[in-house]
């Protein structure tokens, strides 16, 4: 994986690298089959000449085919050794006669032949092994022209091998995208963390104090000019949290185009709200980010216009391996019971019909809790959608 | 009886301004310290009831200092008074034992109730605070599943904090006294503390004996 001769190619997927060095010992051991079958049947065959010069095509390929997916693991590579070797395989009909292709004479490709339908497998996952299959088994039964017992074999064991393979190849393939999106994730918090740590020694440490010495000149002086030290602390702390949220707001990109939802949300929400996050990123695809961002601010525009003056709004990321959860929520006078459904029954489209619009065209559920001097409180859930 | 109080801070104009803050309300300022080596250093001598820590600190780490603290002094508490943003140092510092979290922001009012109900053993909890808890214990379910785990309730009280209910909604809301809400708050703390086997087999008993409770 180190070596520098191999490609960005095999190295986008370190671990299929056993299976292509276990395709190739394959194809080395069932070329030496070949080749004994040649040594034996070559004075029976109909064109023996051809037939060398079939097996010489074999050998050169792969030669050819075994560096390449030892360097590469390409599809393409695959793809070509599918066709190289079904051509192979088909020459039979003009190497061999058809008696002996009648009385069940091997083609003269042998085993070799599966060779593919491995590669389709480690390189393009169960549909290419699947695929592999399905080709190889066709080119066969024309050679053949019978559905014996043989060519069933044959098939069975042929699709099984390229549905066993490719699973193994695609499992393998998932865990390195696991992996390295945790790396990236791992990475992006570092990163983070290091612009705060540097802002934090300076520019946070000096606002906080400056509140902390306003607040102090207001108590200290008289009732007449405590207004000016009061009015600095108030500033300065606000700027503090802004300029905290604004730190952790840095974007923090995830591996496959995905955000950080806690970041985003921190750039949405007013200064005065809190927002409760875990310490790692929450990585959603950009598009769902958007749409809870939207929803957020609705919600939080919602509570600066309904819940009243000096009501608190609180803000609750959770992140499980199922679902992201949301809450919302304000300490303000809270929504009769029925309205917010009225609303919608009316035609208004209210911020419950906007809110819901965009969590369920997520997949997502929203409930809301509410009553008079109670407050208001949404949890909004959007499932996780597995890779495939 | 007065709360005796270190503050630990590497910048000495934030460190003393806390330090003077707090003496005029009747707080006894018993030391400072300006780095986390120093601090745990005269932590011994001085044994105060409440450590004020930064965690961005030169020598030793906050998180790391208030380990120490906690291990040589188990009497003394630890609560974290940073402008950090950093929410893994947070989770680091309560992992190594601190009872609490204050940003640094906070006015002098919430700061001297908090230390006083550190002093009185009780956990500083913000709702940052219990998102990052929780967020721990959720990633604990997948890294590590033989931790201890919240308890549902304890899961039910951590939201609501999260979501700014005061202990007292809380009680009132899931119809628990006071006190059992403080409970659930500090037992999410003690669980996410408990690193080696004695603590975790201790705490095991602990539980099995007041599972009556």
């Amino acid at each position: 994986m180190t070596s520098p001769d191999v490609s960005p190619r095999a190295r986008a997927h370190p671990q299929l690298v056993p299976l292509w060095r276990g395709l190739v010992v394959y194809r080395v051991v069932t070329l030496v089959a070949a080749l004994v079958n040649v040594a034996r049947f070559a004075g029976e065959w109909a064109r023996p000449a051809l037939g060398v010069a079939v097996v010489a095509v074999m050998v050169a390929w792969t030669a050819v085919s075994s560096v390449r997916y030892l360097r590469r693991g390409d599809a393409g590579t695959a793809v070509a050794d599918l066709l190289i070797t079904a051509l192979a395989t088909a020459s039979t009909l003009l190497v061999d006669t058809p008696e002996r292709l009648a009385q069940g004479g091997s083609v003269i490709t042998t085993v070799w032949s599966a060779g593919p339908v491995l590669a389709m497998a480690i390189a393009l996952g169960w549909r290419g092994g699947l695929a592999g299959a399905v080709v190889t088994v066709g080119v066969l039964f024309g050679v053949r022209r019978a559905l014996d017992g043989d060519l069933l074999f044959d098939a069975q064991l042929l699709v099984i091998a390229g549905l066993a393979v490719g699973l193994a190849a695609d499992t393998m393939r998932r865990l390195v995208e696991q992996l390295r999106a945790a790396a990236a994730r791992e990475a992006a918090t570092a990163e983070r963390e290091r612009l705060a740590r540097d802002i934090h020694d300076g520019v946070l440490q000096v606002l906080a104090l400056v509140r902390r010495r306003g607040d102090e000149l207001a108590r200290t002086s008289t009732a007449d000019d405590s207004a000016p030290g009061l009015e600095l602390a108030r500033l300065a702390g606000e700027q503090e949290v802004a300029l905290r949220r604004l730190i952790t707001s840095a974007p923090t990109p995830g591996p496959d185009g995905t955000v950080d939802l806690s970041s985003r949300l921190a750039g949405v929400l007013p200064a005065h709200a809190s927002l409760a996050v875990p310490a790692e990123p929450v990585l959603l695809p950009a598009t769902v980010v958007d749409e809870l961002a939207a929803v957020v601010r609705e919600g939080a525009g919602n509570a600066a216009a309904h819940a009243g003056p000096g009501a608190g709004l609180w803000v609750l990321v959770e992140d499980d391996p199922a679902a992201v959860t949301v809450s919302l929520r304000d300490d303000g006078v809270g929504i009769p019971e029925g309205r917010l459904d009225e609303a919608v029954a009316e035609g208004h489209l209210g911020v419950a019909a906007s809110m819901r619009g965009r969590v369920d065209a997520l997949g997502g559920t929203i409930t809301l809790h509410t009553g008079p001097g109670e407050g208001t409180e949404w949890e909004v859930v959007v499932p996780r959608r597995r890779k495939p | 009886m007065t709360v005796r109080v270190m503050v630990v801070d590497d910048h000495p104009i934030w460190r003393e301004g806390v330090a003077r803050d707090l003496a005029e309300r009747e707080v006894d300022v018993v030391a400072t310290a300006p780095d986390g080596a120093a601090a745990v250093r005269i932590a011994k001598a001085v044994r105060p009831d409440v450590v004020l820590m930064d965690l961005q600190l030169p020598e030793l780490s906050g998180a790391q200092a208030t380990e120490q603290i906690r291990t040589a002094l188990p009497d003394t508490r630890v609560l974290v008074l940073s402008a950090s943003t950093e929410h893994g140092d947070v989770i680091e510092a309560v992992r190594a034992g601190a009872s609490g979290y204050l940003v640094k922001s906070a006015g002098m009012d919430e700061l001297v109730d908090a230390v006083t109900r550190t002093a009185a053993g009780q956990a500083v909890f913000s709702p940052g605070l219990a998102g990052l808890v929780l967020g721990e214990y959720r990633r604990r379910e997948t890294e590590a599943p033989d931790a201890p785990q919240l308890t549902p309730r304890e899961t039910e009280v951590l939201r609501l904090v999260a979501k700014g209910l005061t202990a007292r909604a809380i009680a009132t809301r899931l119809t628990l006294s006071h006190r059992t809400v403080e409970n659930h708050v500090q037992n999410s703390l003690r669980k996410l503390q408990l690193t080696n086997r004695v603590e975790l087999t201790r705490y095991a008993i602990e539980r099995g004996l007041d599972a009556d409770e």
